[in-house]
């Protein structure tokens, strides 16, 4: 057995947490008293509720933020390993139902600092200008109470925040370039830029992707060691745990980790006062705060406010408009595996590798509204095998020899865009979880439109891998992220949240994460989600005080702070070694 | 004793009809071990994967009859005939803690009972088809036997344990076993030598993304042609009937 020749690798010196190979955890984090009143509670510290908490943190709000799982050491916790990596995941039971169940836990849920951003594979497209008014361009879904314009500064911020790697030129929606170049591509970046220029289509190739390119302050560029899915121990991946986090513990914020909440209260005037958790050992608390903002992702927030139900809201609190946990969205993720004669190994290099936006508009000739994306996808050994299970039928010799071919197939993502509906929705089951507090119920079915959309971009995906040269072509359903059941609208008889995010019932509770999306397009969600929570906090910075003593609504739209980005942002040189 | 024979026919070459094996490592990476490297993985990263691979835990959820079942089940979902005694993955015990510590993916299908429940069922159900078409207990049937009986789940129409079925749709078992049986090889570095996966690169990196090339520490594909032995019936691909959500080969490979 070789032996690295200056010895074994290790970043375990003392008491140090690590947040990847080179950075560390270096102020000591402020704690608040068991009685002490906070400015804003954040409930759920992943991508909407890291980005908020820095911000507000960075302003000089006293912020405390509730996360259900651990505060990950990177170098203790995480490992290069599919079945060491379930953790990562939220796995407390859901129950999941209707006629096309979605798959939870991996699939689209995490579960500790950092969320569902530590294991994404940190695609970072923007949404399209035309995704924010959907039902005026297609006459489906519904029009979002805000423009691209009005979100666009934050793509722009977010971008250079994460940051986001990717070409020059970026051709659709509103035609964009990356600050940040591009990665070498892999074997399955290869297959799709292959298939789509045999084909015609255009392909953007190494992003737009949050993982870096060259390394930046204490993180360093990243290895494509290819398990970005399993948390990135390098620290090249963005994930709000290593770009905002520890910005918001130097400003003064805490962070509060495994603290399941299990209830917001409300009190006289109609405004909350605070939420009741329980902490590791299953002890209850309660925590006192002047608002409280919502970031738990779109089962946790439906799921929480529906079980606060009370006296004043007896549907679940701030549903008055009974659209608390109702359009629920997933996006049509079908992946379409290629058998070529050739090795492609795609467990190398970032599975966010190349993708496409050509079908992502209306096209009226297809017969259906809206579009979709095709983005690499590069699954390991286990979820390999698990989508031949599901593709081919494979079992026994039937797998061990499709498996023995592994390094031979190549796996392109459909990204579709699956419409709002009210009947897919949250619930809470009556079956409950180690805490006592009653679990979501998931109920989730394809429409029309939608089943017309997966029919026609599986076989566009299908075509683009034949068209690279495979020499077998099949696919698995599924679905990938979440988005809305808790969405905004300026409509307090159809939507839960307005613009900014706060909730139409109650001027003290607000909800900043991906539950507010009316829509969800064809991109992957999680830049959006980081982008609408750094203009949450412009918002909630304007206010002031404002929001903890009055019930007045000013929806002036605030001025973009440029200055509130986490340090590294604006350029740091060089990692340091230390 | 039945199910003890330790057999259900090695794969064998299409020629020769000579066995393959029993070997330390089949698949077409003979030289490749991951676990040489594991001096340049991190240090948790290790621990990890060394005590996957030295120490299997003990049965403590099912009971010794039902133990002997899954294993005979095991040995037709993921066949190992072709690894030599000491280089078999174990998957029950893995399947056996999940159950022990009643750990999940984060969700229960509605249609389903808890998993602990589900296993139990359909391990009653496997008795009782067993029993229906052979009149024996399926570890004493011969091995295409057994195969049979596992082909009917896998295309959802069993022919018997009908009041199990009633309560736990057949391709949810089926996905959920077959799941469980992958989780527990794939997650062994001898499957990752056999399918020539290369493991874990941090923090040394992979460089060679092009082209299918190896690292320098890995090693370059060497096939070989084999066939599932005569007493199998599980090397076809067969999509699993659905009724929407359909998968179809979309061009042939000119040879398997």
């Amino acid at each position: 057995m070789k032996s690295p020749i200056f010895g074994e690798f290790s970043k375990l010196r003392g008491d140090s947490h690590m947040l990847g190979a080179m950075q560390r955890l270096e102020t000591p984090m402020f704690r608040y008293g068991e009685n002490d009143e906070v400015d804003y509670l954040i409930i759920g510290v992943g991508a909407g509720g890291g980005v908020l908490i820095q911000r507000l943190a960075r302003a000089g709000f006293r912020v405390l933020g509730l996360e259900a799982g651990p505060f990950w050491d990177t170098e203790r916790d995480w490992v290069s390993d599919e079945a060491g990596s379930h953790r990562l995941y939220w796995e407390d039971l859901r129950i999941t139902g209707g006629e096309n169940p979605l798959t939870l836990g991996s699939n689209n849920s995490g579960k500790g600092v950092g969320g569902s951003t530590v294991h994404w594979a940190a695609f970072t497209p923007r949404f399209h200008p035309s995704d924010f008014r959907v039902y005026s361009q297609d006459g489906v879904g519904v029009d979002w109470p805000l423009s691209y314009e009005e979100l666009k500064p934050y793509y722009e911020l977010m971008e250079l925040e994460l940051p986001v790697s990717g070409p020059a030129y970026f051709p659709w929606g509103d035609p964009h370039g990356y600050a940040f170049g591009p990665h070498p591509v892999g074997g399955i970046g290869n297959v799709l830029i292959r298939g789509c220029t045999r084909l015609g289509l255009r392909v953007s190739a190494g992003g737009p992707v949050g993982i870096l390119q060259g390394s930046r302050a204490d993180r360093p560029h990243c290895i494509y060691r290819g398990f970005c899915i399993q948390g990135c121990k390098v620290g090249a991946k963005a994930s709000t745990l290593i770009t905002h986090v520890p910005d918001a513990i130097t400003h003064g914020a805490e962070v509060r980790s495994h603290c399941m909440v299990s209830r917001v209260h409300l009190g006289n005037n109609r405004r909350v006062t605070g939420v009741t958790y329980f902490d590791r050992d299953g002890r209850e608390h309660f925590q006192k705060a002047k608002a409280v903002v919502l970031c738990s992702y779109a089962i946790e927030t439906p799921r929480l406010l529906l079980n606060s139900a009370c006296p004043d809201f007896k549907r679940g609190l701030a549903n008055s408009s009974g659209t608390v946990g109702r359009y629920l969205m997933a996006q049509a993720g079908n992946v379409i595996l290629g058998y070529f004669d050739e090795l492609i190994r795609m467990y190398k290099a970032p599975p966010a590798g190349a993708l496409t936006e050509e079908f992502y508009e209306t096209d009226p000739r297809r017969g259906f509204a809206r579009g979709f994306a095709i983005q690499t996808v590069g699954p390991l050994p286990i979820a390999f095998a698990k989508q031949m299970m599901s593709a081919q039928g494979a079992w026994g010799w039937g797998l061990r020899r499709i498996m023995m071919d592994y390094n031979h197939w190549a796996a392109l993502g459909l990204l579709g865009e699956i419409l709002p509906h009210p009947a897919n929705r949250v619930e809470v089951a009556e079956e409950t979880d180690q805490f006592g507090i009653p679990v979501a119920k998931v109920t989730f079915s394809l429409h029309d439109n939608d089943k017309k959309l997966i029919e026609f971009g599986k076989n566009k995906v299908m075509e683009v891998m034949s068209a690279a040269g495979a020499n077998k072509v099949v696919q698995e359903a599924r679905y990938a992220h979440l988005v809305g059941a808790a969405r905004m609208g300026e409509d307090p008889a159809t939507s839960v949240v307005d613009k900014y995010g706060r909730t139409h019932d109650i001027a003290n509770l607000f909800i900043c994460d991906g539950s507010i999306l009316p829509t969800q397009g064809s991109a992957n969600p999680g830049l959006t989600i980081q982008a609408l929570a750094a203009r949450a906090a412009d918002y909630l910075i304007s206010q002031g005080e404002s929001v903890f003593i009055s019930d007045k609504r000013n929806m002036e739209r605030p001025p973009v702070r440029r200055n509130l980005s986490p340090s590294a942002t604006w350029g740091h040189g060089a990692p340091r070694l230390k | 004793m039945c199910g003890e024979d330790g057999g259900n026919g090695r794969p064998y070459e299409p020629g020769s009809r000579k066995p393959i094996g029993p070997l330390s490592q089949p698949g077409y990476y003979a030289a490749f071990r991951t676990l040489d490297q594991q001096r340049f993985w991190d240090a948790k990263t290790r621990e990890v994967i060394l005590d996957r691979v030295q120490n299997a835990p003990p049965i403590r959820f099912f009971t010794p009859d039902e133990g002997k079942l899954l294993e005979t089940i095991c040995a037709h979902i993921i066949p190992q005939d072709d690894r030599d005694g000491a280089h078999k993955i174990p998957i029950v015990p893995w399947i056996d803690t999940r159950l022990y510590k009643d750990v999940h993916d984060g969700y229960r299908f509605a249609d389903m009972p808890p998993d602990r429940e589900a296993f139990r069922l359909g391990l009653r159900a496997i008795e009782e088809i067993a029993d229906q078409l052979h009149q024996r207990a399926f570890i004493c049937l011969d091995p295409i036997q057994q195969d049979g009986i596992l082909k009917s789940l896998h295309d959802g129409k069993p022919q018997a344990g009908y009041k199990v079925w009633e309560r736990m749709p057949v391709h949810r078992f089926w996905t959920m076993l077959v799941q469980d049986c992958i989780e527990a090889y794939y997650a062994h570095p001898w499957a990752w030598d056999e399918i020539g996966f290369g493991g874990p690169a941090y923090p040394r990196a992979y460089m060679r993304l092009d082209n299918g090339l190896p690292e320098p520490w890995e090693s370059n594909e060497r096939r070989y042609e084999w066939k599932a032995p005569d007493t199998s019936v599980s090397d076809l691909y067969e999509p699993k009937p659905s009724p929407i959500e359909h998968s179809a080969p979309h061009r042939k490979r000119g040879s398997a």
